[in-house]
């Protein structure tokens, strides 16, 4: 029995001659290789689990509690023969190249409290996101090409952004709000503090926020309360203040407190026209919801053109849709397909601002039915979609009620991979685990799920992407796109071939299962919001879905 | 004022990946070995060959560059852990070359898997009894074995490899079905 011939190797307590008929046999049978590292894992992932459950001492002991021993191995160590933790990797790495280890506490999981870890092991891994503003707003922006890009609500971490043109409004965490123009080079160095190299900018600072450094031209700028202005050129830095008081620190006006109306050279010579005409918070809004309805009248069109598509069965531009429980199926198929808000769905600011809708479906009971009772010889699933949270470990986008033959459905796993399934036999029987019933069942249905590389993580949270999913049984392929990329794609085998597909009663945002045969039922409604699903009974080219996220991109894209 | 050195910058970066990473590099380098003698020393050798050689590592795509951070430093990890077992003594049991190409690879094949198989094992371990959970982790608390545990406890080692044999089975079986049941659970 081969197991147990792993298990001895994995307690070092085979043989010679058994460690080889072990060796050989996973280097010929991909089934025990396989088998061996499943093994290994459980074994090793046992033991992470010992170290941290034993340091959590359970109160009915009837074996004496034994904490894990070090091992006796001599390690060469850079730091000078210290047993690395798991943890320390990354300190010692960075003691090993000569950088301050004040960095390490800033990267993702890394351990910004060593004394919460207890043992070297956690349970549960608290998420973290490096960053110190968001880029709330902007109005055509222009990245300097080879630069940093972001998009409306990123969060941007310490480094540099630059751009040709725009405006751009950031919000640090510490409440300070700059609104830049373009051309610009910025360096964000923390929550409290930026260096400017060239640009015009506005800041405005909340007493919460009182404190925040702008460094430019070998000063700094520490704002004492509301609002200044600067300007930042090759020859010339000046600064101005609009409102309140700032101090200037360092280089030869060190100790200037500047007030209401005074300004500043920092360098260069005076020259005496004031630092007007630098946007507003309110201008700059009104100037970019202008250009955001421009945008959304230039979808429109495109839009309409869309509906013509024979192809088309199904398409809800949720976007343009009017306060009603229903959202109108826009396609030519007609209103037999319209669908139904059921439960606490919200109507929620869409992707081309306020003028616009999407569907949002942060609760369990929210969905949008729709029935389309036809055969379908492909798929293609397309929507824009804004995700808050993948709260569940299945995240629905578009899905058939239940599971039955030729159906699919579309979602997002808790790990930012999309997933299309297609049931392929549903008469079939697979030995599965009930999640439910917590026991194995008979679990009806040879189905495939095909997985995207992940798409999303809780960094893109409030970001809007453009999904699709095209199944084709022709070309035989399972295609997936995030903004007009692909993101995955996998061949159909002969095993879970089946062409003729159909869709029936199904939900956007949820998935229904009306014929289960107790009240439970597995929550998985998307956590964010929807806009234009869109059905097609055909495979679309990749150059038809880039057209599809081109035309309905939002600003900023 | 001075912009802050690429070096440094890139520095950062790397460590952010290392950090992320850590755990499933070490997970492969332990998959390679025939025991966990020798894994920190491989993890560690492979965190600096992967420093030195970070300027190679260029992601086509920013939103690849985690996985393909992965699979390029799982590379790395392949031939250290070869090397390291190149040198050990030769009373040690330790495997042959090809056993490790072949493991690598299909190491490399189900890493995307890890974090499903993982929650598996919680929730397949909290369906053991509570005498069978402690002793199943007892037995594979770090720096503890079966052999130790038998002589503390008084218990037949042969019988003790007995039973723990027979609950990793359960729980091996366990999570292949609770993985074949979130594979088709679509």
């Amino acid at each position: 029995m081969t197991r147990n011939l792993i298990f001895k190797a994995i307690d070092q307590t085979a043989t010679p001659a058994e460690f080889d008929r072990l060796q050989d046999a996973i280097e010929q049978d991909h089934e025990v290789r396989a088998e061996y590292l499943r093994a290994v894992r459980l074994c090793e992932s046992l033991g992470e689990i010992a170290s941290g459950a034993f340091s959590v001492n359970s109160s009915k002991t009837d074996v004496p509690v034994r904490f894990a021993k070090q091992n006796e191995s001599t390690h060469r160590s850079l730091a000078g023969g210290l047993k690395l933790s798991r943890f320390a990797i990354a300190a010692t790495m960075l003691i090993a190249v000569g950088v301050a280890t004040f960095w390490f506490g800033q990267q993702e999981n890394s351990t910004t409290n060593v004394a919460d870890k207890g043992e070297q092991t956690e349970t549960i891994k608290e998420s973290q996101i490096a960053g110190h503003a968001t880029l709330r707003r902007s109005v055509d922006l222009k990245w300097t090409a080879g630069g940093n890009e972001y998009r409306d609500g990123d969060v941007l971490t310490n480094g540099s952004l630059q751009f040709e043109e725009g405006v751009a409004e950031i919000d640090f965490f510490c409440g300070a709000t700059l609104i830049v123009e373009g051309p610009a080079a910025l360096n964000i160095e923390s929550d409290w503090s930026v260096e400017v190299t060239s640009g015009r900018l506005r800041a405005n600072v909340p007493p919460a926020a009182r404190g925040f450094i702008v460094r430019a031209a070998g000063s700094e700028i520490v704002d004492l309360g509301t609002e200044f202005a600067l300007e930042v050129r090759a020859e010339n830095a000046r600064v101005e203040v609009i409102d309140g008081e700032v101090e200037i620190r360092g280089g030869e006006h060190n100790g200037n407190h500047l007030l209401t109306g005074q300004r500043q050279w920092l360098i260069g010579t005076e020259t005496p026209e004031s630092l007007n005409g630098l946007s507003t918070l309110d201008e700059l809004r009104i100037r970019q919801e202008n250009a955001a309805s421009e945008r959304f009248d230039t979808w429109q069109a495109l839009s309409q053109k869309l509906r013509q598509d024979e192809r088309l069965v199904a398409y809800f531009p949720i976007a343009e849709n009017l306060a009603q429980r229903f959202v109108r199926n826009a396609a030519g198929t007609g209103d037999i397909l319209d669908g139904k808000l059921v439960g606490p769905v919200e109507r929620a600011t869409g992707r081309f601002g306020p003028k616009s809708t999407g569907l949002a479906f942060g609760h369990p009971g929210a969905r949008v039915r729709t029935r389309i009772d036809r055969e379908f010889k492909a798929f293609t699933f397309a929507c824009w979609v804004r995700i808050d949270s993948l709260e569940h470990v299945y995240n629905a986008l578009f899905m058939s009620d239940g599971y039955e033959t030729g159906e699919s459905h579309w979602q997002i796993r808790n790990d930012g991979r999309l997933m299309f399934s297609v049931m392929v036999d549903d008469t079939q029987s697979v030995q599965t685990f009930s999640e439910l019933e917590q026991r194995e069942v008979e679990t009806a249905g040879l189905a495939r799920v095909y997985y995207s590389e992940p798409i999303w993580d809780i960094s893109k949270s409030g970001q809007w992407f453009h999904l699709a999913a095209v199944y084709d049984p022709v070309g035989r392929r399972v295609v997936q796109y995030a903004n007009g990329m692909q993101v995955g794609s996998e061949e159909i085998i002969d095993k879970f071939y089946i062409d003729t597909l159909r869709i029936g009663p199904a939900e956007i945002g949820n998935w229904g299962q009306p014929f289960r045969k107790t009240p439970w039922f597995s929550v998985r409604n998307l956590n964010g919001t929807i806009d234009e699903l869109a059905v097609f009974d055909a495979a679309l080219t990749t150059k038809e879905i880039n057209t599809l996220f081109e035309n309905g991109k939002p600003l900023g894209y | 004022m001075d912009h802050e050195p690429e070096r440094e910058q890139r520095y950062r970066e790397f460590v952010a990946l290392l950090t992320r990473h850590d755990l499933s590099i070490r997970r492969f380098v332990r998959s390679l070995l025939p025991s966990r003698d020798g894994v920190d020393d491989v993890v560690q050798d492979t965190a600096l060959e992967c420093w030195k050689k970070f300027s190679e590592f260029n992601p086509e795509r920013s939103e690849e560059s985690a996985d393909g951070f992965i699979r390029w430093a799982c590379v790395i990890a392949r031939y250290k852990a070869m090397s390291w077992q190149r040198n050990k003594a030769r009373d040690r049991l330790v495997f042959r070359e090809t056993v490790i190409e072949r493991l690598a690879q299909a190491a490399l094949d189900n890493l995307d898997q890890q974090q499903m198989e993982q929650s598996a094992i919680e929730v397949c371990l909290g369906k053991l009894q509570e005498d069978q959970r402690r002793l199943v982790l007892s037995v594979h608390s770090p720096g503890e074995s079966i052999a130790n545990i038998a002589q503390e406890t008084g218990e037949a080692a042969r019988r003790l490899y007995r039973k723990v044999n027979v609950l990793r089975k359960r729980l091996l079986e366990c999570v292949a079905q609770r993985i074949a049941a979130e594979v088709s659970n679509g």
